[in-house]
Formats: structure tokens, sequence, C-alpha cells
């Protein structure tokens, strides 16, 4: 599977390795992930340097909260995944980031709308926006907010306008959508 | 929980939310909890995962290398490939490692040495300026009293030659036959005084030697009167200095006298007088 076409070593050896801080297994981690999780932060950040420092966030505390992490509760990259996007939506919220958007100088904005919209052109990326375009629309405004915007389902609702239990039913049915699309 | 339960609990989403980390942590415990007693609560959540994990991995986008570079330094762990030896003894702090990325924390360093430098070395600078200003005063003083001793010294000298030249004269005299040395005693005025007058038996010339003579120093006012004797009746040779004359010629010529008996010494007022003192004769002392 992609997931793991990077990897030299097999999950429990890598959560192994994490947890006895062997620093060897950093660098294995960083190979194997840190794409994935910079396309989940860059995607809710568009800001490529703020993205880049969140990106860093995320494998500091996956180093040093690497105990925290338990095998019995599910995948470590679901583990790290929610690490990427807490990290990111707490940036998002943050002043730093405020004043970031402020600062951005009209000049700039060319350039810098053109560089957010560089993962448009990602081939390896075309195929799933290609799927995402391919859910209903209710699904895939759901599935945007959520996923591309860092919103939580409640403000997805407040956001849509929807009861709180269509909002996750939704995401259940785009997340199902994904899962057919992967078999 | 009955299989009807079970199948609405799935559907109703909150397994999703639960991957996707947007639980409280009491409804994830819940889940956790559910998970832990039904295999198909738990399949399910797996394959939730999966498809997350495949959609990240087909979503990927390449950070910058700068990132990685960062990310180790940051925590301390060196980027090269020798991570055997790193990994014997991890070098990691939980405090976030500051690290410049320019090179100005070297140039800092460099400066601080050469400041150091340059403070250790003006205050050797000052250490040495003051000792050599000690020896040079040492030396100034050295000099001083090295000139006094040479001041002193020539003084000597000039004495000694003084002295040699008025003995040589004397040697000379007695050697001659023509000198006669009349040796003149202290009288009661002056017990301890004596003095030599030479006499040239030939031209009858008279000189006295300031080598050749010991008599205490007169006032300023006083001086020295050279008497000779003749038939009784005194007759005055003139006057002379006192023994620490700045002359150098230890010989004086007197006046000239056919014939003495005798020659006396007094002291008189400066220039002499026509008739001796008596009361102030110092030496005397017959041909």
């Amino acid at each position: 599977m992609t997931a793991l076409k990077k990897s030299s070593l097999t999950e429990p050896e890598l959560v192994l390795a994490l947890q006895s801080k062997d620093p060897a297994v950093l660098k294995t981690l960083y190979s194997m992930y840190s794409s994935a999780l910079y396309g989940v932060i860059s995607r809710i950040i568009t800001h490529t340097e703020l993205a880049e420092d969140v990106l860093q966030e995320t494998f500091v505390k996956i180093w040093q909260s690497a105990g925290h992490y338990d095998n019995t509760k599910g995948r470590l990259f679901t583990w790290m995944m929610n690490i990427a996007r807490n990290l990111s939506i707490d940036k998002l919220r943050s002043k730093d980031f405020k004043n970031s958007l402020k600062n951005q100088d009209i000049e700039n904005n060319v350039s810098f709308v053109d560089e957010q919209n560089k993962v448009t052109f990602n081939p390896d990326v075309l195929g799933v926006k290609q799927l995402v375009e391919n859910l209903k629309p209710d699904l895939q405004a759901v599935l945007n907010l959520v996923y591309y915007k860092g919103y939580t389902h409640v403000e997805a609702a407040e956001k849509l306008d929807l009861p709180l239990g269509t909002v996750k039913t939704r995401i259940r049915l785009a997340i199902i959508e994904l899962r057919r699309s992967f078999n | 929980m009955s299989v009807e339960n079970l199948k609405a609990y799935i559907e109703s989403g909150v397994l999703e939310l639960y991957v996707l980390g947007d639980l409280s942590p009491e409804e994830a415990l819940q889940v956790e909890e559910i998970a832990s007693q039904n295999p198909e609560v738990r399949d399910e959540i797996a394959a939730i995962e999966l498809a997350m994990e495949n959609y990240a991995m087909q979503n990927a986008v390449e950070p910058s290398a700068d990132v990685e570079k960062k990310l180790f330094e940051k925590l301390g762990i060196r980027a090269d490939d020798d991570l055997e030896t790193t990994s014997a003894t991890p070098q990691y702090s939980d405090e976030p490692r500051i690290v410049r990325l320019d090179n100005s924390d070297g140039k800092i360093r460099t400066l601080r040495f050469a400041l150091v430098a340059c403070v250790a070395l003006l205050v050797v600078s000052t250490a040495a300026l003051f000792i050599t200003y000690n020896k040079l005063n040492d030396a100034h003083d050295q000099i001083a009293s090295l000139n006094l001793d040479k001041q002193k010294f020539a003084g000597v000298v000039s004495q000694l030659e003084f002295e040699n030249k008025g003995l040589d004269n004397m040697v000379a005299m007695a050697d001659s036959k023509e000198w006669a040395t009349i040796r003149m005693a202290g009288q009661p005025f002056s017990p301890n005084s004596k003095m030599n007058v030479y006499w040239n038996k030939k031209d009858k010339s008279v000189l006295i030697n300031y080598v050749a003579m010991d008599l205490p120093k007169t006032d300023a006012q006083h001086e020295y009167q050279l008497w000779a004797m003749v038939n009784g009746k005194p007759v005055s040779l003139g006057v002379f200095g006192k023994t620490d004359s700045t002359t150098n010629e230890a010989l004086q010529k007197m006046q000239t006298i056919q014939e003495a008996q005798a020659f006396a010494v007094t002291i008189e007022p400066m220039g002499g007088s026509v008739n001796p003192t008596m009361e102030k004769l110092s030496v005397m002392g017959g041909v």
C-alpha cells in the first residue's frame, strides 16, 4: 500500500524505537510521514512559512510526547495526524497567524496566491481532488470544512446551518466514499 | 450493546469524529471503551483510520528541505547519517535549543576572544610600563648617586694630584743642594701646627709648599703671613692663603730674602700687617 512505501520499519517497530527515544527513528518517521502530514497542515494553513513552522512543531511534539502514544487506541499515523491538525488549528486561531495575514501587502498578493494554489497542480493530488469533487456537493462541503479548513464538526454545523447529527452523518458518508475509492 | 444499537452507533459518525480527533476526552474515552468490547467497532475504526491515512498519503505535499534541517537542529539531533553513535547517547532536550542560522555566533565568539586578548594585553602592557617606570626611576637615582660619587672621586683625584705635585717638588728640592728646608714648629698659640719653608741658597728665593704645612684654618677676615727674622727684626715675606686653596699649584713663591736667622708665621688681618702680631704666632723655626 502506498501508506508505507518509504518504510523500512513496521509500525510496531517504529513505535518501539520512538518510545525508546532513538534519534534515528525520528529521521525514518520524518522521511515516511512528513509530506503526508505537511499535506494535512498546508491545507489548513495556506501560508507556506507558517505551515512549515507547524510541521516542525508537529515533529517536536511527536518526539517529546511519544510516551503518550497508546497503540491499542489507534494507528500511529492517526495520532500524528491529530497532533498536526490540532497544532494547525491552534496556529490558525493564534495572534501570530492573524498578524501574518495583515502583513501581506498587495504587491505580494499575486505571487502569494499563486504559491498557495501550487498544490492544485500536484499530479499526485489531482486524482484525490477529482474524487472529492465527485462527491455530492453536500458531502464535499462538510469534508472541505472539516478536512481542509480544520473545522470541528460543531463549527461546521454552525457554518452550514445544519443539525449536528446531519454533519456527523455527512462526514461518515464522505469517508465511506474515500474508503471505497481506496479499495 | 445489541446488534441494531451497534449498527446505529457505527452509523452515527461518532467513530469518524473520533479518528479526526473531534471528540471531547470523555466522548473519546467512551468510544475506546466500546471499541475494546466490540470487534466490529474496532474494525470500523481501523478502516476509517486507514482511509484517512491513505487520503493523507494521496494528498501529500513535500515540505522544503529546510524544515528537516531546522527540526533536527532544534532537537539537537545531528543531521548527518552517522546516527549509530548518536543513538547510543541520544542528545535531545525538553527545552528547544535555540540555534542561530547565520554564523554571527562564531563571529561573536571570535570577537569575544579578541576582546579578552586585548584586555589581557592591556593589563600586561600596563604592568610592564609600571615596572619599566620604576626601573627608570631607580636608574635615575643610581645615575645621581654615581654622579655624586664621581664628583667625590674627581675631588679626591684632584686633591691627590695636588698633593702629589707638592710631594714631587719637595722631593726635588730635598735632592737639590740649592734648597734649604726650614722646619717651623708649633708655638703656644697653635701647638699642633707645623710648616716647612724652602730657601734657595743661590738666588735667595723663598717657597712654601701647601702640602708641607699643617695649619688650622683662619677665619674669613684673617690670613697667614710669613716673616723672616733678620738680625732680630721681622721682615714680611708676604701673605699666603689657606691650605685648602683652590689653586692647583702646591708651591707658592714668597718674597726673596738675602739673609735670615729664622722664619715665622703669624695670623694677620687680610692683606697682612707691617709688624707681626706676636700673640698670634703660629709656627717658627730657625735656619
